[in-house]
């Protein structure tokens, strides 16, 4: 067990008894899989890992078993969170769906995680490794007792790539050192401003071939932590339809617009949209050019203060020319 | 080995193109901008097909479209009587004939499961069955099973001919092709010219040893009366399905899979009726008229469709598991749900 394993299991261990769940990662299938862990038992808590393939982010369950907690305990949730997490996490506060005082978050610095998408079209057998690293600009991979380097843009997830938020804004526990952001806080978003450079009709077409493979799975809706709709998405309601089952473009071009206004002003870029997405849409890019426009009008980012109200969310009839 | 073709992997596209002039050829294509994902797609001039790893998703989509116009309907007055409607329905198109090529065991297993459902049931599924009647199943023994595949684990293999009706073995430089059934024979010789010797050796070889691997460590068969006993274990249910997202992304990637809702699409006086796939992890899956929904729970739903895999449709079907161990719902499941290791837990706890 490496150290930063030990140190998150100890930071834990220690408050236990006033925590209902521990929300952490674990092996999966495999050596390359991690995998969300519920642990409700303190003898478990040895399963816990933190690696760069610990890729989901587990805020998106606190609402879920927050609610299917015991209401006369009140007892903590347990969380892992890493930078991106947080921003989640957060959000999640901000819009009152979580109570800071429910949850026991231990941050973890981060310095990227990878897709295992890229990784495995890189290296279509991969699926047992003994270790993977980050460096500055290069990821390590240990398999089969061989060491292979490539370059980050290569390996790791598209959101780290562009990362500003590595070490969580908000935590109980924090395990390590802080560690530097990959880029500045107001740095560009060079793949937006790809797509911005486009002209419309090319950006049109652009998004058009990337929708038309949705396969309406809904698992970008899923495994989004603002996606709070859940079960009542405007996808499936039946009265009033708003999406009929056929499988056209124009069906699958409206969910993702009208997801994305959703989120405006509320998604933490967390990627997760993206990750899961099985037939690689770029889903974040989307959320991303909406947070560029709520920067620029109202000069706020979600998920960074749990005091300050998404623009959204608040209706000032002062204010006049938005 | 009777009546074996062998072509090189440089011929391969050009005998692609050609037989695309006569049916819809699908093969495996990387698709999108990033390039990670694979589906199976029209072949075009130039697309270069991908053989050396599992599609992401299943090619059950080229028999069972993800939505597909049953018919359309248009209401007419009745001109005697303005308070009838009369209905004109116009029929499904012709449906052309398809070769899928470079499908994997797993996947010809996966559509075996949908032939017992919607080709040998008291009602024969027309849509389905003329489908069917016209693909060609042009099946490439697998060489690279990976961690999440576990065909023999559910009375399978990676070298499993059952229900293709050609069978591709990938040898050095090209492949090997076998006819099995008379659909097989006759498209046959469009790809290359008949095996030599040498190449049919090397290619039983091939077979020799893919016949030899074992992919999946436990039996996951026989499983149907652990999962009753275990039904209304609901500490146990929760527990093992608490990371789930409740998206369908194992289900629409699923080769047996079959799950569909039926919709009408109307403006006006004019429509169409739709299927769609469904998929039983959705909350309105079994939601009723009424509102009430006997499985509004995700541990309901997981349940349901691990019983229906290991238990309900092996008890209809003779002992046949409504899952082909192709490893989709592992491999690509957002928080890599694993349902080896749920069914394992079945059978491992029986007696708590």
């Amino acid at each position: 067990m490496n150290d930063k394993n030990k140190i998150i299991k100890q930071t834990f261990q220690k408050v236990f008894d006033d925590l209902e769940v521990v929300l952490g990662w674990k092996q999966g299938f495999d050596s390359l899989h991690m995998t969300p862990a519920f642990i409700r038992k303190a003898s478990d808590l040895d399963q816990l890992v933190f690696n760069p393939q610990c890729v989901q982010n587990l805020s998106g369950y606190l609402f879920s078993t927050l609610k299917a907690a015991d209401p006369e305990k009140q007892g903590k949730i347990g969380i892992c969170v890493k930078g991106c997490d947080s921003r989640s996490l957060t959000a999640l506060i901000q819009e009152g769906l979580v109570e800071r005082d429910r949850v026991y978050i231990v941050g973890i610095p981060c310095k990227g995680v990878v897709d295992v998408k890229k990784l495995r079209n890189l290296k279509p057998s991969l699926t047992e490794i003994s270790g993977i690293t980050i460096e500055a600009d290069e990821v390590v991979i240990e398999a089969d007792g061989k060491t292979e380097r490539f370059p980050i843009a290569d390996v790791l997830a598209h959101k780290c790539l562009q990362c500003r938020y590595p070490n969580p804004l908000i935590y109980d526990a924090l395990i390590g050192e802080p560690v530097t952001a990959r880029v500045a806080q107001d740095a560009a978003r060079p793949a937006v401003e790809q797509l911005d450079a486009l002209s419309l009709e090319a950006r049109r077409n652009f998004w058009l071939t990337e929708m038309d493979r949705c396969i309406r799975c809904y698992a970008c809706r899923n495994a989004c932590p603002m996606c709070v709709c859940q079960d009542s998405c405007i996808a499936e309601t039946r009265s009033p339809k708003w999406l009929s089952q056929r499988s056209d473009i124009s069906e699958k071009f409206l969910f993702h617009m009208i997801r994305t206004v959703h989120l405006a002003g509320r998604c933490t870029e967390c990627g997760e949209c993206m990750r899961v997405c099985p037939v690689d849409i770029p889903v974040t890019l989307l959320m991303e050019k909406m947070n560029c426009i709520v920067k620029e009008l109202f000069d706020y980012e979600a998920g960074i203060d749990p005091e300050s109200k998404p623009p959204l969310q608040t209706y000032d009839s002062s204010k006049t020319g938005i | 080995m009777t009546e074996c073709y062998y072509i090189s992997q440089n011929e391969l596209p050009a005998v692609l193109e050609t037989v695309s002039g006569l049916m819809d050829v699908w093969v495996p294509l990387k698709t999108g901008t990033h390039k990670t994902a694979i589906e199976f797609a029209p072949f075009t001039p130039g697309c270069r097909p991908i053989f050396d790893r599992q599609s992401t998703s299943s090619p059950k989509s080229v028999l069972f479209p993800q939505s597909e116009t049953l018919f359309k309907f248009r209401y007419l007055k009745d001109e005697s009587d303005p308070t009838r409607q009369t209905v004109a329905l116009t029929d499904l198109e012709e449906i052309r004939p398809a070769l899928v090529f470079g499908l994997r065991p797993c996947d010809a297993r996966g559509f075996l499961v949908f032939d017992k459902v919607f080709l040998d049931g008291i009602a024969k599924d027309p849509y389905y069955a003329k489908r069917r009647e016209k693909t060609v199943l042009a099946t490439l023994a697998c060489k690279t099973p990976d961690s999440a595949c576990f065909c023999s684990s559910v009375g399978s293999g990676p070298g499993d001919r059952q229900n293709s009706d050609l069978w591709i073995i990938p040898i050095d430089d090209g492949f090997v092709i076998e006819a099995l059934t008379e659909k097989g024979r006759e498209v046959l010789p469009r790809f290359g010219k008949p095996a030599g010797e040498s190449q049919i050796k090397q290619a039983e070889k091939v077979q020799k040893h893919i016949d030899g691997l074992t992919v999946g460590k436990a039996d996951l068969t026989g499983a149907g009366s652990e999962f009753t006993r275990r039904f209304t274990d609901t500490e146990f249910w929760r527990d093992q399905v608490s990371k789930c997202l409740s998206c369908g992304m194992c289900t629409f990637n699923c080769p047996t899979c079959y799950c569909f809702n039926i919709t009408d699409d109307a403006h006006g006086l004019e429509g169409e009726r739709l299927r769609s796939w469904d998929s039983c992890m959705f909350n309105h899956y079994t939601r009723e008229a009424s509102g009430h929904n006997p499985r509004p729970e995700k541990y309901e739903r997981f349940r349901n469709r691990v019983g229906h895999k290991f238990s309900y449709f092996p008890e209809r079907y003779d002992g046949m598991m409504a899952c082909c161990g192709c490893g989709r719902c592992i491999r690509n499941c957002p928080v890599s749900m694993d349902i080896r290791q749920i069914v394992r837990s079945l059978k491992e706890n029986a007696d708590v």
